[in-house]
């Protein structure tokens, strides 16, 4: 993947930017992900995708995969030792199109 | 005409903190190896500031509006932003801030033609200054920090070439504008190959990563910039490997000298090739 997908409009960007910056959000996110959901522009598509945590679909897309990253710490954790590394492999699976066997993971 | 007393570039991957203990032990002893001697050479040099240059990693601006540069102005930086402290899992610090050179650096910067924006207040900082900062215990030198942050990341971004001149006038500045006497040490933040985000979160390109540390040791720019484009960067992984281009400023502003590194991890788990190097300002090419 180079950057001819990526599309900086897309409304899921700002919904990372804000949970990044807004402890109450996140914790809503975690609450009632689809209230959050609901506040942005999201294109169908886009919003299933975010549902279905399919990070493949959101790059094609046009995500940023830096903020797809982060998406995936929002989801799955986002402490260095465990939550950060389990978000990786998920996120890697994802976008690898299979359901896990990261190699070396510590 | 202030003095360049100090130049370094060292990577910023949270992992050298939050799995140090997890690692190999060769993986740790690079780690540890880089930035003890990189600590301690800052020390030894004795700066009134450092102007440190980093990836902002998304972290200030929506990508809607995303500038290039941002000069860190505030009287006193802290990290890691609230959101970023369980990811890299190290300490909170703060150092003081230094605005006199920062608008000076501003300044000076527009004058010479280097479209730069510039933060009074509080700038949130994640791994890219919190990772060298707790690595080299920076907070705990009292040496004040001007905080350059730097998009290599939400294309289109400054290649290399523009890097690098804007490495010269960065030079310009320090040697034409700031005090006669003040002492400058300068640090690029970022690299070496990742993908962070990426379908390759797990590869690090090592042919790459040896080959950039090489020709940043090597007192031959113009080599650097031939082989060392951005497409290559991007080749070693998409949206992480360009940091490297915070070196390249570094490396504008000293001219060409040799350098030296403490050798060379790619343990996958850092998700980060890892190696630095400290350029010897005595010493004319």
């Amino acid at each position: 993947m180079a950057w001819e997908k990526y599309d900086p409009s897309l409304a899921t960007h700002d919904l990372v930017q804000d949970l990044k910056w807004d402890p109450q959000l996140r914790q809503q996110f975690k609450q009632n992900e689809a209230a959050v959901l609901d506040r942005y522009k999201l294109r169908p598509e886009e919003r299933r995708a975010i549902e279905q945590r399919d990070f493949r679909a959101l790059y094609d897309l046009g995500m940023h995969p830096y903020l797809g990253g982060q998406l995936s710490r929002f989801i799955w954790g986002n402490d260095a030792g465990r939550g950060a590394i389990e978000a990786a492999n998920r996120l890697v699976a994802s976008l690898q199109g299979h359901a896990g066997g990261i190699p070396e993971k510590p | 005409m202030a003095e360049i007393v100090f130049a370094a570039g060292v990577p910023h991957a949270p992992a050298v903190v939050g799995l140090f203990d997890k690692a190999p032990d060769e993986a740790r002893a690079v780690v540890s190896r880089t930035f003890d001697s990189v600590g301690r050479a800052l020390r030894a040099a004795r700066p009134d500031v450092l102007i440190v240059f980093a990836n902002d990693h998304l972290t200030n601006s929506r990508i809607t509006a995303y500038p290039d540069f941002i000069i860190g102005m505030a009287p006193e930086h802290r990290g890691p932003h609230e959101w970023f402290k369980e990811w890299i899992g190290c300490r909170d610090w703060a150092v003081p801030g230094e605005p006199e050179v920062a608008r000076a650096l501003f300044a000076g910067l527009t004058r010479r033609g280097v479209r730069m924006n510039a933060e009074s207040g509080p700038l949130k900082f994640d791994d890219n200054l919190s990772v060298p900062t707790v690595m080299t215990d920076l907070d705990r030198t009292g040496i004040r920090v001007v905080p350059v942050l730097q998009n290599c990341t939400v294309p289109p971004f400054p290649d290399g070439p523009r890097c690098y001149a804007i490495g010269q006038a960065v030079g310009e500045v320090i040697r034409q504008d700031l005090p006669a006497g003040l002492r400058v040490a300068l640090l690029g933040s970022g690299g070496l190959s990742h993908e962070p985000g990426g379908a390759r979160y797990y590869k690090i390109d090592e042919e790459f990563d040896r080959q950039f540390l090489a020709l940043a040791q090597r007192p031959d720019h113009a080599t650097l910039l031939r082989e060392m484009t951005v497409a290559r960067m991007e080749e070693a992984g998409l949206g992480g490997t360009a940091e490297c281009l915070s070196w390249f400023i570094v490396l504008g502003a000293i001219g060409e000298r040799p350098g030296e590194s403490f050798g060379y991890t790619g343990w996958p788990s850092f998700r980060c090739g890892i190696g630095g190097v400290l350029w010897n300002l005595q010493e004319a090419a």
